[in-house]
């Protein structure tokens, strides 16, 4: 399976990681630093509207970096603290939009099962494609959803 | 007129004639209950106990050990069990104002059981609604929700999102919220900075102008959201209401039906069961109570009891009458504040006091509400606020229980003012006489408050039948203190000591304490003889051991007058030089003593001199009976001269005070023998006060005053010339001991009754009262002639003719 993280959206690696020791499964942790971000953050009129105050905050592109690679070492510790040791599971940081970091993860042979958006909700409802389905547009669609996705034999 | 003769033997004790008595044992007797000669105390009671209006409540006054308690109790006793256990009171939690709870009251004994059933109550509900929560229905539904929420807050960012990608804009998720971008060329991601330079300055602005705009969009949308989510969370609490509604409608109910007939009772569980709908999330947890709660990491303890957010239903039950076979009576020998009106208790946490509705605890007015409480007064009245707390509990016709600290304003720590509960009691305070009238003369609202006086006799009368009925109060004693049986005779001899007790040969003491502590002790003397019944010896020994062990003081003054230390004669005779008679009550033991009074008597204006008074010993009465001396000198033998005498009366060796009037007939003896220059026997002993007139009138302890130089002649050796004057008005007090009416029949002391000076000084002199009189009558015109003559020689002085001129 594979469980993809993202900054701001609330990620939570615990769940994932359970679901993978329950299940198992062979797990990649996925920490997408969204290029999109990136070159956002890098424009010189870049602001952000703050979820929780409603207000703009100016944008830095050296705060940002910094941010992301705390994030995703919050999340790699959370995995390696419920999967510990395992040699069945890995974790890597890329940075593309996240259709093609999943997009680059499913070319590279993983073959997953279950592929997990970031704050998904891995109690609630899924949705199932075949793997010659996923055309980078669906994928765009399915990181949005928030929903996980259970990948059909072809 | 002759002087009187000796009072006969039997003028000086009334015997009880145990024959008389008509039994030979007191087993033989049925014991009366009652204590006789209480009737005026009695009635008052039972007029008191019957009269339920407002401020009808008794005060018992009398002194010590007359049985006031057992009376008063009995006679409570009995009438609270004609009546009805009174309602049980609990305390629950005020729901809309928790510092001040709520008083519940139920039936008698129904309040545990409604305690019990609220604890079984909350358990259910626990058990109930957790379950509620678990069903997949009540799952779904808060899903639904939820998604709710997700899919307006998420669809309207995609909406905003999509309709910036339509103006070719970015919408991209940021770690603290959202940012806008302008799209690449090919439109799948955000436009490099590089590329973003190369536009044309009016494309920047363009764009820059409309990323501002949906900014302030994106930001109204944000501030939508917080309204969004509270709806969600309402139609949560709604699902969450309903769903414990549901599950505790049923339970709440079939408890609201088993107390159908309580409208306060209903009230609070409505409330209950609002409160449980508002509060559904307790319940929903799977152990009582939750984790404990902390502070800064550190668990912090909870008050006695106050497991978890149940103890707001829990009852607090203050009082019970489960057991109770009617309405109670209580005496609390404690009578503090807080022992009274009860009190709120405080438990520690972290430092700080804090409390509960579980921590009311009821106090004597609780307990005895419905019923009757028994106080003494004194004790009341010695603990701080009690008393006013009383009072206003009586006034009020409620009970608010408050903590002294917080009445005085002393306690600064979170308390709680519960809900008065209404007091219907009988207040019957016991105490001496002296309160009650303390009390009414000085206390408004006394008189307003204890209208029923209940004054208890301290004797009775000691008619032909009543020895009977005497020997009857002494049987039931017996019976309650398990004694041996007394014979005839040793009753006979208790009734005679509780004459004498009594001071009077026509009454009988009722000091039921004293009576019993003699009984005791008569008893304890008849087993260390191993005799099966009380005889007269053992009443008699109990009697003696009892003087024996307090007269010490006695004993050393009679050894100091005998070794002539202190100077008292009881022979020959001495002009100007009396016996007078003192009491010593040291404790319980009163006994009498002589004194010697000595009186000097010249000429001179100053009239009679007490030293007593000038030395400031004299108490106020003596020095009254000093002044009446004046008057009766003045009036019998100078009505028409004016008195040119200074005379100085004294108690010889006496360093202590002195007070009363009953040496006043001795010290006017005494100065008659000084102007008569007659002198007077030593070997009588008086006592007796005087009026102006010469009458001779009653005093008190006449038995421990006759004793006192009885004693003092026997020790030296009785002559048949020694013997004791008293008040002809005192001879019905007579109960002397039995050896001085032994040797009073033998003809070796006698007792002397007098009515009048005149026979006293007959007595005292041997000479006829004319005689005495007509030479202080010649004594003192001496000394008034003398006096002129002073007066005249004065007026002859040069000066006084010099300075006329």
């Amino acid at each position: 399976m594979i469980a993809c993280f993202a900054p701001g959206h609330g990620a939570r690696p615990e769940a994932a990681a359970r679901l993978a020791r329950e299940l198992e499964a062979e797990f990649l942790g996925l920490f997408v630093e969204d290029a999109d971000l990136v070159r956002l953050a890098s424009l010189p009129f870049a602001r952000e509207v703050g979820l929780a105050s409603a207000s703009l905050l100016s944008m830095d592109p050296g705060a940002l970096e910094r941010q992301l690679r705390a994030q995703a070492a919050r999340v790699e510790q959370a995995l390696q603290t419920i999967l510990g040791p395992a040699p069945g599971w890995s974790f890597r940081v890329e940075r593309a939009t996240p259709e093609r970091a999943v997009e680059a993860a499913l070319a590279e042979g993983h073959a997953p099962a279950l592929l997990i958006p970031p704050a998904a909700d891995l109690r609630g409802a899924r949705v199932h494609a075949r793997r010659v389905e996923l055309t980078r547009q669906a994928l765009r669609a399915w990181w949005t959803s928030g929903k996980p996705l259970v990948l059909l034999p072809d | 007129m002759p002087p009187p003769l000796p009072l006969p033997p039997g003028a000086l004790r009334r015997r009880c004639d145990a024959a008389a008595l008509g039994f030979a044992s007191t087993a033989q007797l049925q014991p009366l209950e009652s204590l006789p000669g209480q009737a005026r105390a009695e009635a008052a009671l039972a007029f008191g106990v019957g009269m339920r209006r407002e401020g009808y409540h008794l005060f018992a006054m009398g002194p010590e050990g007359y049985g006031r308690h057992s009376l008063v109790r009995a006679r409570l006793e009995a009438e609270a069990a004609r009546r009805e256990a009174p309602p049980d009171w609990c305390y629950v939690f005020n729901f809309d104002a928790p510092h001040r709870p709520r008083a519940l009251r139920l039936p008698a004994g129904r309040a545990p059981r409604f305690r019990d059933a609220m604890a079984r109550l909350v358990e259910d509900l626990a058990a109930a609604i957790a379950a509620a929560f678990e069903t997949e229905e009540y799952r779904n539904r808060h899903r639904e929700i939820e998604t709710g929420l997700a899919e307006r807050s998420e669809g309207a960012l995609n909406d905003l999102g999509e309709r910036a990608r339509g103006e070719r804009i970015a919408f991209v998720r940021t770690p603290s919220g959202f940012g806008f971008g302008p799209l690449n060329k090919a439109g799948d991601g955000v436009m490099e900075p590089e590329d973003f330079a190369k536009l044309e300055e009016a494309e920047q602005q363009r764009l820059q102008a409309r990323i501002s705009a949906l900014q302030k969009e994106l930001g109204d949308l944000l501030h939508l959201m917080p309204t969004w989510r509270r709806e969600a969370l309402d139609r949560m609490r709604a699902l969450d209401r309903e769903v414990t509604r549901t599950a505790a409608n049923n339970l709440i109910d079939e408890l609201k039906s088993a107390y159908a007939a309580l409208p306060r009772v209903q009230e609070y569980l409505d409330r209950v069961k609002a409160d449980i709908l508002e509060n559904a999330a307790a319940f929903r947890q799977a152990k009582e109570g939750g984790e404990a709660p902390t502070l800064f990491g550190i668990p912090l303890p909870r008050p006695e009891g106050a497991e978890g957010p149940f103890r707001r239903y829990a009852v607090n039950v203050v009082i019970e009458h489960a057991d109770a076979g009617g309405a109670p009576v209580v005496y609390e020998d404690h009578p503090s504040h807080a022992a009274l009106v009860g009190r709120i208790e405080h438990v520690a946490q972290m430092g700080a006091l804090v409390t509960d509705f579980m921590l009311i605890r009821a106090g004597a007015l609780h307990r005895a509400n419905g019923g009757y409480l028994v106080l003494d007064a004194a004790k009341v009245l010695t603990q701080p606020y009690a008393w006013e707390a009383l009072k206003r509990a009586l006034r009020s016709r409620s009970v608010d229980v408050r903590t002294l600290g917080e009445e005085l304003g002393i306690l600064s720590t979170v308390s709680l003012e519960p809900e008065p509960i209404p007091l219907e009691v009988k207040l019957v305070l016991v105490g001496e006489r002296i309160l009650y009238y303390l009390l009414h003369a000085w206390d408004p609202e006394f008189a307003e408050l204890f209208k029923v006086p209940v004054d208890f006799e301290e004797d009775m009368p000691h008619g032909d039948g009543d020895g009977v009925l005497y020997a009857r109060l002494v049987a039931g004693c017996v019976q309650r203190e398990k004694l041996r049986p007394l014979d005839a005779a040793a009753v006979a001899r208790v009734i005679e000591h509780q004459a004498r007790d009594a001071g009077h040969a026509g009454k009988l003491s009722v000091r039921v304490q004293s009576l019993v502590d003699l009984l005791r002790e008569a008893d304890y003397w008849a087993g260390a003889a191993s005799r099966a019944a009380v005889g007269a010896a053992d009443v008699q020994r109990a009697i003696d051991a009892q003087v024996a062990r307090v007269d010490r003081v006695r004993e050393r003054l009679r050894e100091q007058i005998v070794q002539g230390t202190l100077l008292v004669a009881t022979d020959g005779e001495r002009a100007g030089q009396a016996n007078g008679l003192a009491v010593l009550q040291l404790g319980d033991f009163a006994f009498g003593t002589p004194q010697r009074i000595t009186a000097r008597a010249r000429l001179g204006a100053k009239g009679v001199v007490d030293i007593e008074r000038e030395s400031e010993l004299g108490g106020p009465i003596h020095s009254k009976g000093v002044l009446i001396l004046s008057g009766y000198l003045a009036g019998r033998y100078a009505p028409g001269l004016p008195l040119s005498l200074s005379a100085s009366l004294v108690f010889e060796q006496s360093y202590g005070g002195i007070e009363g009037d009953s040496a006043s007939s001795a010290e006017l003896y005494a100065l008659l023998s000084a102007l008569a220059e007659a002198p007077l026997r030593q070997s009588l002993a008086v006592t007796g006060s005087v009026n102006q007139l010469g009458d001779v009138q009653a005093i008190g302890g006449v038995n421990e005053k006759i004793e006192g130089f009885f004693d003092l002649c026997r020790e030296r050796g009785l002559t048949g010339r020694q013997g004791v004057l008293i008040p002809a008005s005192n001879v019905q007090h007579l109960m002397l001991r039995e050896d001085v009416v032994r040797a009073a029949a033998e003809g070796r002391f006698a007792v002397y009754a007098v009515s009048t000076v005149d026979e006293g000084i007959e007595l005292l002199t041997g000479l006829p009262a004319g005689e005495i009189h007509a030479r202080v009558e010649a004594r003192l015109a001496r000394f008034a002639e003398r006096a002129r003559e002073f007066a005249a020689a004065g007026r002859r002085k040069p000066w006084r003719v010099e300075k006329k001129k």
